[in-house]
């Protein structure tokens, strides 16, 4: 028994304190997705700076809102998706950015700048962003596909996968029924009730991680995913196509904003005007393929990257894409009902 | 215990795969062990998953085991709520746990968030699987055995050290157990007590999941059980030696 | 010293150990006093004050006193999904029972020097991350995966069939996942098995049978009850595993908590549910606990 114990105690040894290094006189303290800048960017500013970064990941923006929203930790550069951002623009949570640090920003799209969410992008500047569409596995689906009425059919039974995400599922309905994905009131969740009753009963399986996996399984023919998901799906094989819904579709878009706690606002306006360096945007496309706002970074991409229709929508598709608002209270409805017909 | 192992040789297996997707065998290659010897984040989160677990681990043993002891031998006041109250951090989903630790830390105790806290939290809810474990060994002990070795002369301390310690041991062990292999895989509690130097893998691998697991992670956990297995049998032979 | 050694002045009861607590006894007691304290009551009334509370657009929590959480709470969804919970986390702990007693017992009656080992064995494949067991499993299970391809070429299924996303693969992922939590406290049992009490049980003509389960069995209850415990409470709130392995139709109670919690930043409506969870839980276990009381 000694042995084991023996055991745990050599493993503490050698879990040593991490090394530090020399200390710079620049910090910077990045709370991000993982799995979204790559380690090897972050270490390009370090490196170039001279400035000592540290790297908290979430998984959800929700994660982040209740963490930063309970006071913990004090973050320089948070990364939230917009109807988080608006929520945060409108709470007052974030420290206004200085353009004239920023000069990198007119690489931007346009049509990624001044959006509902920061007019004028007083407190933000745009990183990534991304469709959501339909994935069909064409061996295993024979009819064609246009929209999320062609998805679920009862035929499609027991083969679709979707996003486990109740906003994402109550906006498909809305967009199905004519509406804008916003229009989120209690007359029109009525409405679409008996969509979603006819729709849930479909669905084979609920995943935002990894709907991929799912689909390349074989386990089932048809997803509703991200455009991110998607793209790694077509580079993988060529059975598998990439559908912008008829009924339009709704856009993600992730950006940069500094929380007003922040103790190095200089060092969060450098790291912003570094990512959106052409080279620097390029480096993370390559890596994970989202819809790139960075105008200059595209001219520096390959043709096969910029021709992945799920990661780059054809300007037809991009009209037809709508962003999220913040509904606040709301959420908590939306979750209830399609938690409520899940579980019949 | 095969059963126990089929997950874990397609982990090894998909460590040597070409893919960075792990789902079809694509070709042999090492180059993720290699890529993995160069990620110093992964590596320092590893680092990291080792530090807390440890740490949890002993906090928990110690007072699981004092814990059980003393409830076992002794009547306090109240003894039936705290029994229960045990029993609160092993149903309290998740998220409301690091939750409403993550405010007590930051809005009430004002400690700020990095390894103290995660570590706090993790004993929280680890510490009462070793009290479960210890006490259920204790339902078999014999009193006279202990009150024999005070009969001897030994002082109460030295009849717990050489009584009721050893016979306890296997229950201890099997708590420690329970509690590293917890605090080594636990994410939301985590995420919510955690601060930016103490960053562990779970926190690190969560989101990995949208792009595909990287496979250095499975190179990395083949690498620790095969090390853990190594020394293992090496502890075991050479324990015997000494024991000759 | 004294204190730790405090005679109860009257014999105790035969069988019983129990003593008064001296000041010694009350001084190692107290951490774990104290911890229970700080970090489980305290952060366990905060959240029922805060299911009393309403939140702002943000999610942040207003301070105003209101029943309206659990007055939602109480529907039959969430009492459906609560359930549907119990069962499922009832059928884990039958099933790592039935599979983790065999399990224990060889482990427990191995040479004492090979028990470590075999108890390290157990547990190491949890030294990974639960993603990649988990994922290792989806490739398993999937349609085109190793099940299906062996079973088609044995000639046992004509064409692939769902293993995953279905009832079995949320149970198998939950036993896989919980199994050692019942093997190690069965194995604490097992292991200071007297030898004698079992031959004597052979001597006296009883069967292998008989002397399993009239001797063995009784004498490893604690270990088998505890080792329930461990399995069963902790797999009631789980979710991650069985959303992954089950393709996420049938909602956790875990999982809904998580989510109001999270993506509906409800705080105190995910609270309120959390608290009805942790009051049906105490109250079946005071329950059970005053019921066992009563038969002693």
């Amino acid at each position: 028994m000694k042995k084991t114990t023996l055991l745990l105690s050599a493993l503490a040894a050698f879990a040593l304190p991490a090394t530090t290094h020399a200390a710079p006189n620049k910090n910077l303290n990045i709370y991000c997705w993982s799995e979204y800048i790559p380690q090897a960017v972050i270490d390009r500013f370090a490196k170039e700076t001279g400035t000592k970064v540290t790297v908290e990941n979430y998984a959800s923006n929700e994660e982040m809102l209740s963490k930063l929203a309970a006071g913990g930790g004090a973050y320089d550069i948070i990364q939230p998706s917009e109807y988080v951002m608006e929520a945060l623009v409108k709470e007052k949570f974030l420290h206004p950015i200085d353009r004239a640090k920023i000069p990198n920003l007119k690489n931007i799209a346009p049509q990624f700048l001044n959006l509902a969410f920061d007019p004028g992008n007083k407190f933000s500047v745009p990183f990534m962003a991304g469709t959501v569409g339909i994935v069909v596995n064409t061996d295993l689906i024979k009819t064609e596909i246009r929209g999320f009425n062609d998805v679920f059919k009862p035929e499609n039974k027991g083969n679709i996968v979707v996003l486990d995400d109740a906003r994402e599922i109550v906006a498909w309905a809305l967009l199905a029924n004519g509406m804008g994905v916003n229009q989120i009131t209690d007359k029109n969740l009525n409405k679409i009730k008996p969509t979603l009753e006819k729709w849930l009963p479909l669905v084979k399986v609920y995943d935002s991680d990894s709907p991929k996996t799912a689909l390349l399984n074989g386990d089932v023919a048809v997803g509703v995913v991200w455009g991110g998901e998607g793209a790694i799906l077509l580079n993988k094989n060529k059975k598998f196509r990439w559908i912008i819904p008829a009924e339009g579709s709704h856009m993600f878009i992730d950006s940069l904003a500094i929380p007003k706690a922040a103790k190095n606002v200089e060092s969060a306006e450098e790291f912003m005007n570094f990512i959106l360096r052409p080279e620097i945007s390029k480096e993370i496309s390559e890596e994970f393929p989202y819809l790139n706002p960075n105008l200059a970074a595209r001219a520096l991409m390959t043709k096969k990257e910029l021709e992945n229709p799920a990661s780059f929508p054809t300007d037809e598709e991009m009209k037809k894409m709508q962003i999220f608002r913040d509904i606040g209270t709301q959420a908590s409805e939306i979750e209830e009902i399609v938690t409520t017909l899940k579980a019949q | 215990m095969a059963f126990l192992y089929i997950p874990i040789a397609l982990l090894v297996v998909f460590s040597f795969n070409s893919a960075r997707l792990n789902i079809r065998w694509e070709g042999f290659s090492t180059k993720w062990y290699e890529a993995l010897l160069s990620n110093h984040v992964l590596l320092g989160a590893f680092q990291n998953s080792l530090i807390v677990a440890s740490a949890t681990t002993v906090l928990s043993t110690l007072l699981g085991t004092l814990g059980a002891w003393m409830l076992y031998r002794y009547r306090f006041p109240f003894q039936g709520a705290l029994g229960l109250l045990i029993f609160i951090p092993m149903v309290m989903p998740e998220v409301l746990m690091g939750v409403s630790l993550l405010v007590l830390f930051v809005q009430l105790l004002n400690i700020p968030l990095g390894f103290t806290t995660m570590i706090i939290a993790h004993t929280t809810f680890c510490f009462p699987f070793v009290l479960v474990a210890v006490q259920a060994r204790l339902q078999g002990l014999d009193p006279s055995q202990e009150e024999a070795a005070m009969d001897l002369g030994a002082t109460p301390f030295q009849a717990f050290r050489k009584v009721v310690l050893p016979y306890l041991m296997p229950a201890i062990i099997s708590g420690a157990l329970m509690s590293f292999t917890l605090s080594l895989d636990e994410y939301i509690v985590s995420v919510f007590t955690t601060g930016s130097q103490s960053q562990t893998l779970p926190l690190k691998v969560y989101g990995m999941a949208k792009v595909g697991l990287n496979p250095q992670l499975n190179a990395l956990s083949a690498i620790f059980i095969a090390a853990t297995f190594t020394f293992a049998l090496a502890v075991h032979f050479f324990g015997k030696k000494k024991n000759l | 010293m004294a204190g730790f050694a405090a005679p109860t002045g009257v014999a105790p009861p035969p069988g019983a150990h129990h003593r008064t607590p001296g000041l010694l006894a009350w001084i190692i007691l107290s951490p774990l006093v104290l911890w229970l304290l700080l970090f489980v009551v305290a952060p366990t009334l905060m959240l029922t004050a805060v299911s009393f509370a309403e939140r702002d657009a943000l999610g942040r929590i207003v301070w105003n006193f209101s029943l309206q959480n659990y007055f939602r709470a109480f529907d039959w969804v969430w009492l459906k999904i609560l359930f549907q919970s119990l069962y499922y986390a009832f059928l884990t702990t039958v099933i790592c029972m039935a599979v983790g007693y065999p399990a224990a017992y060889c482990i427990g009656r191995a040479p004492e020097r090979w028990r470590g080992i075999l108890l390290m064995l157990v547990m190491v494949p949890f030294w990974t991350s639960f993603l990649i067991r988990t994922y290792a499993w989806i490739t398993i299970l999937s349609k085109e995966g190793i099940v299906n391809s062996q079973m088609i070429s044995a000639g046992i299924f004509t064409e692939p069939i769902s293993l995953l996303y279905s009832p079995f693969a949320i149970v198998l992922g939950l036993v896989y996942n919980f199994l050692p939590f019942m093997i190690l406290p069965i194995y604490t049992s097992v292991e200071k098995l007297d030898n004698a009490m079992i031959e004597a049980a052979y001597d006296l003509g009883a069967g292998p049978l008989r002397a399993f389960s009239q001797v063995i069995i009784p004498l490893t209850r604690p270990g088998i009850a505890a080792g329930a415990m461990l399995v069963f409470v902790p797999s009631i709130a789980m979710f991650a595993i069985t959303t992954l392995m089950g393709g996420g139709t049938n909602p956790m109670i875990g999982e809904v908590i998580f989510k109001q919690f999270t993506s509906g930043r409800n705080q105190p409506f995910g609270a309120a549910l959390g608290t009805i969870l942790l009051l049906v839980f105490i109250l079946t276990l005071w329950l059970a606990r005053s019921q066992r009381v009563k038969e002693e």
